[in-house]
């Protein structure tokens, strides 16, 4: 008895289906290496629960864009940030596009230097905008930065329909080892 | 869309135990969408699922991060095997290669030091922690919880 089988079957019809048409889904070109392509190891994590919790749609909010609005406001992402930028710098560069709720500004784990990304929180999509606009492909201690909405919507289509969303590739997690 | 454009990144880490199958799992795919699931029975007993789609600055952020890392380049065959302690996965896609690393759970740099592969494992080791520290960030500002 392998350890996934002692472990509760979170998708007990999935066992039921046998297609072996899904078997091989890289193209022969692809390289593979590593141990948990044989092992019977769990299938993607998409697979296995009917639901996720998304962020509603706003419909008081009307935008151009297909940016997501977060829980307390909207995300901006900003990359190409200097390993020795810090929080200050950041903060008095974005402050000036609105008020920031809450900054993100993670360290590479290995050198303790900014990874390279941050993300700034503010209340109102017109700040996220204007923050988007004016300092996007400008210049932060002498790198070009991105920056662009985190979230975006839903693509249509993928909807609030987990079954039908997920019937075809439940099937995939059929045969065991053969996960993709 | 070709091969060459191919992504996919899942992580796993758990263990079945005391308290049941305990694990945090998550993954990002190559449209944006990103998904997370933590099942804890202590003290939580709720299984968090969380679902979000990033943008393409975002995501292309997060192949920097993984083309950075060189993980590509690794091989799990000398890195220390699943045990009672629980296991970790690693499945990345990217273009034209597939790897899917398995190991034990990794407690500190020491054990990573004392391996057979110390510089595999490391790129391993501290990319792991970056991709988490990536996700437990978007999740805590797009839903304003702990995701651990």
């Amino acid at each position: 008895m392998t350890e996934h089988e002692s472990t509760i079957d979170l998708n007990p019809a999935a066992d039921e289906i046998i297609d072996d048409s899904m078997a091989v889904d890289d193209a022969p070109a692809v390289k593979r290496k590593g141990r948990g392509f044989a092992s019977t190891a769990e299938s993607r994590v998409s697979n296995k629960y009917d639901s996720y919790d998304r962020m509603d749609e706003d419909s008081t909010v009307q935008v151009s864009t297909n940016a997501q609005r977060s829980v307390e406001g909207w995300i901006v992402v900003v990359t190409g940030v200097h390993e020795e930028a810090d929080e200050e710098a950041v903060t008095e560069k974005f402050a000036e596009y609105g008020e920031i709720k809450n900054l993100h500004l993670n360290l590479d784990r290995r050198t303790g230097y900014v990874k390279g990304y941050a993300l700034i929180e503010y209340e109102t999509y017109k700040e996220a905008k204007t923050a988007i606009d004016s300092a996007n492909n400008t210049q932060f201690y002498e790198q070009t930065i991105h920056v662009d909405f985190t979230f975006v919507r839903p693509p249509e289509g993928s909807g609030r329909q987990p079954d039908r969303r997920d019937s075809r590739r439940r099937q995939r997690s059929a045969s065991p080892g053969k996960r993709w | 869309m070709g091969a060459d454009d191919e992504f996919y990144v899942r992580y796993y880490s758990g263990h079945t135990g005391r308290y049941g199958h305990e694990f945090l799992e998550f993954e990002f795919r190559g449209d944006g969408m990103c998904r997370y699931a933590n099942n804890s029975q202590y003290r939580n007993d709720s299984l968090i699922r969380k679902e979000m789609h990033l943008s393409p600055t975002m995501l292309k952020e997060l192949k920097r991060i993984i083309e950075d890392s060189e993980i590509m380049k690794e091989d799990d065959n000398q890195w220390p095997r699943k045990n009672v302690v629980g296991r970790q996965e690693l499945e990345i896609r990217f273009g034209n290669e597939h790897i899917s690393f398995e190991t034990a759970k990794l407690q500190s740099l020491g054990e990573v030091q004392e391996s057979n592969d110390p510089d595999g494992l490391r790129a391993f080791y501290y990319l792991v922690q970056d991709l988490k520290c990536l996700i437990f960030s978007l999740i805590s500002l797009h839903f304003k919880i702990k995701p651990i």
